[in-house]
């Protein structure tokens, strides 16, 4: 199993373009290299007489995740979610629609920056935004143990699996 | 292997369509499948693919309905063989073979059925409504060739339509296609035009492949092709493919043996892996990320988009 075979996301950094093939759209961005992306892509939509819901803020946060639930609850078949920010916000984003039903094939990523990672520790359960790297270390905010950022991402939680990086070193 | 089967039952359900019923000799269970499964039978000098009405948990006996359908050439098609068995006669058969089963993650099931296309539905239904999943059926047909109409309004009430007018379908076709909850999956089955126009259709509404899933029964008109050479990884053998020639053909005719069924792109079963090239795909089986991926082919129907193919044969 190489590298080939990663569950840690390879999505765009460049603007992958609109997917004209949809009915309806939502289009959410977040941070301020996001703005003007998305902005783009809603005035492309509009001219292309399509509906789009806009939404932008600074981070994949509880409410911006449950306003995408009710968004995804009321959607019908034909509908596109377009996604455009860092990428720990966007991963969130793309969990909460798959829960919904949306397939990837009906999702459009753009990543601005891989700085911030959600780290899930294997050992309390508690979730960590660090500015980590993979191959990085860094603390638990539930357990306080150094965790090694492992590249393996959960689609479903949104997070890095992080695993206490000296746990085979004698104390 | 092959299942060989008794004939139970043989009754005419609607206008040139009877539905047979085979079990085992023994009356004992048969294999199990999961809906929208089919048969290849050997039906005289053709063998041909039905769909199992059955929902396929625990079956006890393998149910088909076949529409009578002559072949243009007035020859006697594997329809008029099916309605020709007795009950107490034997019938050769393959296991169940699926191809059509439903998404289990869909959040609905969208069933659109046009006219015998309704048997694999038919299980889809049945296995719905065991389960209680969400499910909306489409049936469009022939006056009078309604087969299945009373059991269907019963299993599923006002989540059935039924329409034998073409102006009424199109305009339940388009509600449809643009009133389904995120989630649902798209299930069809009828003639060719039917269903070319349904995805049609659906991708114009913005339904992406990966939410269209269908059974062809009769299968597409094939134009004979370009040329080309199969480079056999293995034996490092070069078998030439003429125009109008299958792959599969000319692998046999080279002395190549390669499992085969149906030879119409449908059952899965010719499966043969690439090495090195592009292929034209032209079956019903492969899904649509295997097409993509380029590292098989269903060597009865498809062919090269290179001039060479090698398979690792």
């Amino acid at each position: 199993m190489g590298l080939q075979h990663t569950s840690v996301p390879r999505w765009p950094t460049a603007d992958p373009g609109v997917d004209r093939t949809g009915r309806a759209y939502a289009v959410m961005s977040f941070g301020p290299d996001a703005a003007p992306l998305a902005a783009g892509w809603g005035r492309e939509l509009h001219a292309l007489g399509r509906t789009v819901w806009s939404w932008h803020g600074e981070a994949a946060t509880d409410e911006a995740v449950a306003e995408l639930r009710r968004q995804v609850e009321y959607a019908t078949v034909g509908w596109r979610l377009m996604l455009a920010g860092p990428q720990c916000d966007v991963l969130r984003a793309h969990a909460e629609a798959l829960r919904g039903g949306v397939l990837e094939a009906e999702i459009t990523v753009l990543v601005t920056d891989a700085v911030r990672t959600r780290v899930w520790c294997a050992h309390c359960g508690a979730t960590t935004l660090a500015d980590a790297a993979l191959g990085e270390v860094t603390g638990c905010s539930g357990c306080g143990r150094s965790l090694y950022v492992y590249h393996h991402v959960s689609r479903r939680t949104a997070t890095h699996l992080g695993f206490m990086a000296d746990a085979e070193e004698l104390q | 292997m092959t299942l060989k089967l008794v004939v139970r039952r043989s009754t005419e359900i609607a206008e040139g369509i009877r539905e047979i019923v085979m079990t085992r000799p023994d009356d004992g269970p048969l294999p199990a499948h999961p809906p929208g499964s089919h048969v290849v039978v050997d039906c005289g000098p053709q063998r041909n693919a039905y769909s199992l009405t059955n929902c396929g948990i625990d079956p006890g006996a393998y149910t088909v309905a076949v529409l009578r359908r002559p072949t243009a050439d007035g020859g006697s098609g594997g329809s008029e063989q099916m309605h020709r068995f007795q009950p107490g006669d034997r019938v050769a058969l393959s296991p169940p073979r699926s191809a059509f089963p439903p998404v289990s993650t869909a959040r609905r099931h969208l069933l659109i059925a046009g006219g015998i296309g309704i048997t694999p539905l038919l299980s889809h239904a049945r296995n719905a409504v065991r389960w209680g999943a969400d499910v909306r059926l489409l049936y469009v047909h022939r006056p009078g060739a309604g087969a299945y109409a009373d059991e269907l309004s019963e299993l599923l009430g006002e989540r059935a339509q039924r329409v034998t007018e073409k102006s009424e379908f199109s305009v339940l076709l388009r509600q449809a296609l643009v009133s389904q909850p995120m989630g649902t999956h798209l299930y069809v089955c009828g003639p060719a035009a039917l269903m070319d126009r349904v995805l049609q259709e659906a991708a114009a509404a913005g339904w992406p492949p990966q939410r269209l899933h269908l059974e062809r029964f009769t299968p597409a008109e094939l134009d004979p092709g370009q040329p080309f050479t199969a480079s056999l990884g293995r034996s490092r053998r070069q078998v030439s493919v003429p125009a109008g020639t299958s792959l599969l053909e000319a692998l046999e005719n080279a002395g190549v043996e390669v499992p085969n069924m149906c030879r119409q792109g449908v059952c899965g079963e010719c499966r043969v892996p690439v090495l090195a090239g592009r292929p034209l795909h032209r079956d019903e089986f492969l899904s649509e990320d295997e097409r993509v991926a380029g590292d098989s082919v269903m060597c009865c129907v498809s062919r090269s988009e290179t001039e060479t193919l090698e398979v690792d044969l």
